[in-house]
C-alpha cells in the first residue's frame, strides 16, 4: 500500500529523523511505498506532495508535538503515535496498520 | 463544526518545549557572552551602551519573554492559530502576576480550552459567521482566561510556586542526594525523548523560580553518554580492547562535540545497538552524577534577570 506521513519529536534535533528513516525502511521491506515529511528544527523538510497524499492508503503521523499542516489529511485514515514508537518498533507499528487497513 | 478537542497534558507541554528550546538557546548564549564580557541589561537608550550591553539586553528579552512562549505555544497547539491571540495576552497576565513559568504553562491551557470551546460550542447566525474568528475570539478567549488567570488560578499558583519552593530550600543532604539521583536517572535513561523533556519542563519551572540545583543535574547528565562512549573508546584505547566498529568511531567525532553542548542525540546510531545495556549503564551514570551534583550544590546559572 501507499503511505504517506509526517514525523515531528519535541527537540527537532534526531528522534524527527531517526523515526522518518526507520518508517521508510521498515516500508521498503516489507513492500509498501512511503514518503515521510519531517517537521524537525530545521523547519519542514522532505514536503509531502498533493499528490502523493491524494493517492495514499493511509497517513501515519510519529509525533511528540503539534504538526502543521494536518488539514492535508482530511478523509484520510490517520495513524498517530509517538515517534518512539516508530524508533524502537517500527515493524509491530506496521502489522498493526496492515491488519487495520486490510 | 470542529469537534472540543479531548484533554491532553503531554502533546501540547512537548509542543511548547519545542517552541522555547531554540529561544532558550538563542538568548542564553546571548546573555551568557555578554555578561562575560561585562554587560548589563540597557535601561535607557539615550544614555548610550556598549556592545556587550546590546547581547546581554537581547538575552534578557527572550528570557524575560518565556512565560509569554509557553502560553501562547500551548495555546495554538490546543485550539490552532485562533489560539495565538489568547495565549499571548494571557500569558502577559501569568508574567504581570508573576507567577512565571508555571503561571504560563497553566495561562496556555486556559486560553487553548477557552477558544477551543468557544470554537465548538458557540452557535452564530450565518451573518455573524465571519466575525467569530474575527471579534469574538480574541475578544472573549482572552477575557475569559485573563480573568480566571487573575481571579481564579494567580492566587493557588503563587500559593503552590511558594510551597514547592520552600520544601526544596529545607531539604537535607540525604535528600538533596536522592532528589538528584532520583532526577539523574529520569533525564538520562531516554536520551532526550520524551521523559527527559518532561523532566526539563519541570527543573526548568523551578530554575525559572531561582532554584538551579535540579536544572544543571539534567545539564550535567545530558552528557553522560556522549561523554562516556568516548572515555569508553579511549580506555578500550589504552585495554587495547577496542569495543567500537569504524562507524561507531566516526559518529563518536560528532556525538562528542554536540555532547559537549548538551545534545545527547549524538550518541544515537551507537545506543540504539545494544538499547537496555547503555540504558542500565547511563542510569547508573545519571544516578551517581545527579546525586553528587545536588550534594555539592553545583549550579549553572545562564540567566541574570536584567
Amino acid at each position: 500500500m501507499k503511505i504517506v506521513g509526517i514525523a515531528a519529536c519535541t527537540a527537532g534535533i534526531a528522534h524527527t529523523y531517526i523515526a522518518r528513516e526507520k518508517l521508510l525502511k521498515t516500508a521498503e521491506a516489507r513492500g509498501h511505498e512511503a514518503s515521510i515529511e519531517t517537521q524537525g528544527l530545521a523547519g519542514t523538510e522532505n514536503k509531502l506532495s498533493q499528490k502523493d497524499i491524494d493517492s495514499a492508503d493511509v497517513v501515519i503521523i510519529a509525533a511528540d508535538i503539534k504538526v502543521n499542516g494536518r488539514e492535508r489529511f482530511s478523509g484520510k485514515k490517520i495513524i498517530e503515535v509517538p515517534t518512539n514508537v516508530a524508533v524502537k518498533s517500527p515493524n509491530k507499528l506496521f502489522e498493526k496498520l496492515e491488519e487495520s487497513i486490510i | 463544526m470542529n469537534k472540543m478537542p479531548k484533554f491532553e497534558l503531554r502533546k501540547h507541554v512537548m509542543t511548547a518545549i519545542s517552541f522555547f528550546l531554540p529561544i532558550v538557546v538563542g538568548s542564553g548564549m546571548l546573555l551568557a557572552i555578554g555578561n562575560i564580557m561585562g554587560g548589563s541589561g540597557i535601561e535607557n537608550f539615550s544614555d548610550g551602551f556598549s556592545f556587550a550591553d546590546t547581547m546581554t539586553t537581547m538575552g534578557g528579552y527572550g528570557l524575560g519573554a518565556l512565560p509569554m512562549i509557553v502560553a501562547t505555544a500551548i495555546a495554538y497547539s490546543i485550539a490552532d492559530k485562533p489560539g495565538i491571540a489568547p495565549g499571548l495576552i494571557v500569558g502577559f497576565v501569568a508574567q504581570g502576576i508573576q507567577t512565571g513559568f508555571i503561571g504560563g504553562l497553566i495561562a496556555g491551557f486556559l486560553a487553548g480550552y477557552v477558544t477551543a470551546a468557544i470554537v465548538s460550542y458557540i452557535r452564530v447566525p450565518s451573518w455573524m459567521q465571519g466575525l467569530v474568528p474575527t471579534m469574538v475570539i480574541p475578544t472573549f478567549a482572552t477575557l475569559i482566561a485573563g480573568l480566571l488567570m487573575y481571579y481564579v488560578v494567580g492566587g493557588p499558583i503563587t500559593w503552590f510556586t511558594n510551597l514547592i519552593l520552600n520544601y526544596l530550600g529545607s531539604l537535607d543532604p540525604s535528600q538533596k542526594v536522592l532528589y538528584g539521583a532520583i532526577i539523574g536517572v529520569l533525564a538520562s535513561i531516554d536520551y532526550g525523548s520524551a521523559l527527559n523533556k518532561t523532566v526539563f519542563a519541570f527543573v526548568f519551572a523551578l530554575f525559572s523560580e531561582g532554584i538551579y540545583e535540579p536544572i544543571t543535574v539534567l545539564i550535567i547528565v545530558s552528557m553522560i553518554t556522549p561523554f562516556g562512549l568516548t572515555l569508553a573508546y579511549f580506555i578500550g584505547k589504552v585495554v587495547n580492547k577496542n569495543i567500537f566498529d569504524s562507524v561507531d568511531i566516526e559518529t563518536l567525532k560528532t556525538a562528542f562535540p554536540m555532547g559537549i553542548v548538551q545534545i545527547t542525540e549524538g550518541v544515537f546510531p551507537i545506543v540504539l545497538k545494544s538499547l537496555p545495556r547503555h540504558m542500565l549503564a547511563t542510569g547508573v551514570g545519571g544516578a551517581v552524577a545527579g546525586a553528587l551534583s545536588m550534594l555539592w550544590g553545583q549550579i549553572v546559572i545562564y540567566q541574570h534577570r536584567v
